[in-house]
């Protein structure tokens, strides 16, 4: 796709404004309305989806050009998608998240990326990591574990832990424990250690493409080498990359699962119970490339058509990703079923959740961004009553465990799975 | 015309570096708006790029703004939630400093004993409504959706919707207000301006809604209006709205004292019997024709497609065609929406008694398909929220409203077939616009506070991304216009759009054929007293001196 392919979406945009709010028919309260951080914190309509819209078409046009507010506004987005949900319950012909992400990509291309991301880039390039972190290093946290080694082994499945769980000590514990529920499932599995490199989403969201298709090549001939034929992990993050961007860059036919769908599954299965009560009061909070950005890929190749004389429809028909299908059961499935828990839930959950703050390479460019956009995700998590708030991604957990550092929420952050082996 | 940097500096000096800019990018973001390419040069989708955009905290800023503005000649437009061509600046050559209001979003004070709500600009339906359905209160959310702002359709817009048959129109429903003149004055409204709370927007004190408003509304012509009270009405359903199921179509289950119907009429005749007898026997919350936005031919094809997730326009086109749905479109043709909710269970079966014996006695009847519980929770959703209105662009992105006026049933009746057979005409003429029938009427059925009044506006769906279509679209206007003309009917709403690309003369010389022009030559002088630098623009209209009749009162 070229930015120019989304003129039509541009010239289409009503400026409704329905991209700057979750779905008008959930919205609960006054606070809990809003659902773009975005626009919540730049202000101006450029900081939406709409603005970004008119921002590519002007630039197309040549009526203005990429100046550091520019740049600020096309950047300065999480790339959570709660937009394209919004635009999408009343429209089939639009696609705000992929016309936001080309204009990203457009601008890197011709050198208008934030220079702050350069250096993780050059991280993840050398040390096929975000974290910066001597690529030596990925897999000590599997140390000690006995696990088959699939840069020599073969396995049928790959449990990926990604950068984040790899390289975070605070968080590494759930790698751990992810592979203990597996092993006792007992599931033929392996890790690639070292080996293992980056799912290259995050980059991509930065809009640098090209670096996620290296890791999509490096990793996709890895797994193929090893006999992989689905890949576990408990990021959500790379699992949107798997799912999504991977059958997109190269054709992948691997069978892609998030942690919380196979314990939910072997909790419905009764090969895992528990034996500990967790007296918590938790809300659930839903990683957007889990939810809304985790739906199942679907190839097309089509183009656009008129029917009715004007209406826009699409030859073959165009997959419709509107956030119906994340996932979304299974996370709440775990936590109900874990003795003690209490699940109460916030205003913007499920496909019309607010973003954590640390996607679109916000965390590493715009710090005070991504935590305010932390910080109000942790308010409403407060409002509910709760003592903890859960996740299933460890960038949600890593951005929320920093805004409780230093902010005025006090709340528990902890991974689902740590939540299950607590309970085991 | 060049304004000085001066200028500039000084609203930044109010609002603060953040809060104003003057970038190329940001100000298209502005200038880009809906029905633009029907009225600009070239097609083009860009209204007047503005000179700047300022976002105001306060009261206090817009008023330092506006004399920022008297001082410089820097022409005036608020926008709070946004839409329309005519919330961006009017002309070229006028450099006009857009105020986004949307820092002024907050909600001032409910007032749950005397069912009055204080608002700021940015505070939508949507926001309020959730609010205030916790204490057992409801608003009227306008026909263009709950996204949209209450100041803006309480101050400066029509204000009509689905449940002002209950409820009233938002114009109606405005009480206290908070105005910034044009030329920087905050002038207080009703009881406001006697220190009397905002209960009342007749007084004590100067009752000035036909001044800052009138009927039509100043659609941001007239300075900023930064707060205003709205009168709310009872809400027996829940406290929080707990909508189901997966987007697009989330439904509203359905309590007990609510039912929820489409009901179809086998002419216009019957409709309007069914109308009266509805409106006189006062029954009813939400009195909408809704779902026809979509064209009469197509409508159920549509929605019964969108209320299934993974659906998609082509699987539309699908179910257009199959024998059932058609037999479904004729049987929906002259269709519309009533919800009943009332006070008690038992009122709500009364009140179901009569709607039966109405629509015996009208040959009126319930079209079974969409009063099941799965159309009925979608259509409870969609009405009491108004949260999808944005599915007026769905079939390509671009709709532009004809028709729409006003009146009592039986002129409603009278017009409606020549608006479908003018529209119909347009859709046959070639493929530029999309073929929904020529039935797209759609209206709330109410346009005064309590109903017995109405309208329907004609849905034109065209592309917006394809000249052709646009200009299909232009024809129509002109022909609705000309139709209006043909048949001694007043002209509609595709009038007062194509007007934003008119010259001044243009209107002028059109108004002043106008019946009653003694209205325009009083809001000139309207104008001269609150904006003496002709800040605003032509949303607020008049008429010069010694133009229109009768002559004797248009000299000054």
């Amino acid at each position: 796709m070229a930015l120019e392919d989304f003129r039509a979406d541009a010239m289409r945009c009503t400026r409704c404004a329905y991209c700057k709010w979750i779905p008008f028919d959930h919205v609960k309260s006054w606070r809990y309305a809003k659902g773009c951080p975005s626009i919540e914190y730049g202000k101006f309509h450029s900081y939406s989806a709409g603005g970004r819209l008119v921002t590519a078409l002007s630039l197309m046009d040549g009526r203005s050009t990429v100046t550091p507010k520019v740049q600020d506004s096309v950047f300065k987005c999480l790339m959570c998608g709660l937009c394209d949900v919004s635009c999408k319950l009343c429209r089939y012909d639009m696609e705000p998240l992929a016309a936001m992400s080309e204009l990203r990509a457009t601008l890197v291309a011709d050198g208008h990326g934030p220079e702050q991301v350069l250096p993780v880039l050059e991280g993840l390039r050398d040390d096929f990591n975000m974290l910066q972190q001597p690529r030596e290093h990925r897999g000590d946290w599997a140390k000690d574990l006995g696990l088959k080694d699939l840069s020599r082994e073969q396995a049928p499945c790959a449990f990926f832990a990604g950068c984040r769980y790899a390289f975070d000590g605070e968080l590494g514990h759930v790698a751990r424990a992810s592979v203990r529920i597996l092993k006792q499932a007992g599931l033929d599995f392996g890790i690639m250690g070292e080996q293992e490199s980056c799912c290259g989403g995050r980059a991509f969201s930065m809009g640098h493409r090209e670096d996620m298709g290296t890791r999509a090549s490096q990793n996709l001939a890895a797994w193929k080498k090893a006999g992989v034929k689905t890949i576990i992990t408990p990021c959500s993050d790379c699992y949107a990359t798997f799912k999504r961007l991977y059958p997109a860059h190269a054709g992948s036919g691997i069978q892609v699962l998030h942690m919380v769908e196979i314990v939910d599954q072997l909790i419905r299965d009764g090969k895992l119970k528990f034996t500990r009560t967790v007296d918590l009061k938790v809300t659930y909070h839903d990683p957007c490339h889990l939810g809304r950005q985790g739906e199942p890929f679907v190839p097309w190749n089509g183009v656009e058509k008129k029917i009715f004389g004007q209406a826009v429809a699409y030859d073959p028909p165009r997959p419709r990703y509107n956030g119906a299908f994340g996932i979304y059961d299974a996370p709440r499935n775990i936590l109900k079923a874990i003795p003690g828990i209490e699940l109460v839930e916030m205003e913007r959950i499920r496909e019309f959740a607010w973003c954590c703050g640390a996607g679109g390479g916000c965390r590493e460019t715009y710090p005070e961004f991504s935590r305010f956009t932390a910080g109000e995700r942790l308010d409403e998590a407060q409002s509910t009553g709760a003592e903890a708030i859960v996740s299933a991604c460890p960038w949600c957990e890593r951005n929320f465990l920093d805004a409780t550092a230093d902010g005025p929420v006090k709340l528990e952050v902890l991974d689902i799975i740590a939540l299950v082996e607590r309970a085991l | 015309m060049e304004i000085s940097r001066d200028a500039y500096r000084a609203i930044e000096d109010i609002v603060g570096v953040d809060n104003i800019t003057d970038d190329p990018a940001f100000l298209d973001s502005y200038a880009f708006q809906w029905l633009a390419e029907l009225v600009r040069p070239d097609y083009s989708h860009y209204m007047p790029r503005p000179w700047a955009v300022v976002l105001p905290a306060s009261t206090e800023e817009v008023q330092a703004i506006h004399r920022v503005c008297n001082k410089y000649g820097v022409k005036i437009k608020p926008i709070s939630t946004g839409w329309y061509h005519w919330a961006a600046p009017m002309k070229d050559n006028e450099p006009t400093l857009q105020i986004d209001l949307r820092r002024m979003d907050k909600i001032i004070e409910i007032d749950e004993k005397n069912m009055v709500a204080v608002v700021e600009p940015y505070v939508t339906c949507a926001q309020l409504q959730a609010e205030i359905m916790k204490l057992g209160l409801n608003l009227n959310i306008i026909g263009a959706g709950c996204s949209t702002s209450i100041v803006a359709s309480a101050s400066t817009y029509f204000g009509a919707g689905p449940s002002s048959y209950y409820m009233g129109n938002n114009s109606d429903n405005l009480l206290g207000q908070e105005w910034v003149t044009p030329a920087g004055d905050i002038v207080l409204t009703g009881s406001l301006s006697s220190g009397c709370g905002w209960f009342c927007g007749e007084g004590p004190g100067p009752s000035l809604r036909g001044i800052t408003r009138g009927n039509m509304g100043s659609r941001g012509g007239l300075g900023t209006y930064t707060k205003c009270a709205i009168k709310l009405a009872p809400w027996y359903g829940p406290a929080v709205l707990e909508p189901q199921g997966p987007p697009p179509a989330y439904r509203l289950p359905i309590p007990e004292n609510t039912r929820v119907y489409t009901l179809g009429a086998p002419d216009w005749d019957a409709f309007a019997e069914c109308y009266l007898n509805i409106y006189d026997n006062e029954i009813g919350y939400i009195f909408h024709r809704q779902f026809n936005l979509a064209g009469a031919d197509l409508a159920p094809a549509l929605w019964l497609t969108y209320m299934r997730p993974e659906g998609t326009m082509n699987d539309v086109e699908t179910a257009s065609k199959n024998p059932e749905m058609q037999k479904l479109a004729e049987q929906a043709r002259i269709s519309f929406q009533l919800i009943l909710h009332c006070r008690s269970v038992e009122e709500t079966r009364l009140q179901e008694k009569i709607l039966e014996a109405v629509l015996a006695r009208t040959g009126c009847y319930k079209i079974e398909r969409l009063c099941e519980q799965d159309f009925a929770e979608f259509s409870n959703m969609y009405l009491q929220r108004l949260g999808h209105k944005h599915c007026n662009f769905i079939w390509a992105g671009g709709y532009m409203g004809s028709w729409m006026q006003a009146g009592i049933p039986d002129f409603v009746k009278n017009y409606a077939p020549v608006a479908i057979d003018g529209f119909y005409r347009d859709q046959k003429r070639d493929d530029y616009l999309v073929q929904c029938g020529g039935d797209a009427l759609m209206g709330c059925g109410s346009s005064i506070a309590g109903g017995g009044y109405f309208g329907f506006e004609q849905f034109v769906s065209y592309d917006p991304h394809c000249q052709e279509s646009v200009k299909a679209c232009i024809k129509h206007m002109d022909d609705a216009i000309q139709d209006e003309r043909d048949h001694g009917i007043p002209l509609g709403k595709e009038y007062i759009y194509l007007m934003i690309g008119w010259t001044d003369e243009r209107i002028w010389s059109d108004f002043a054929k106008m019946p009653q022009t003694f209205v325009l030559h009083f809001q000139r002088k309207i104008k001269a007293a609150f904006d003496p630098n002709e800040l605003g623009d032509r949303n607020y209209p008049w008429l010069p001196i010694g133009m229109g009749q009768p002559q004797a009162i248009a000299a000054d």
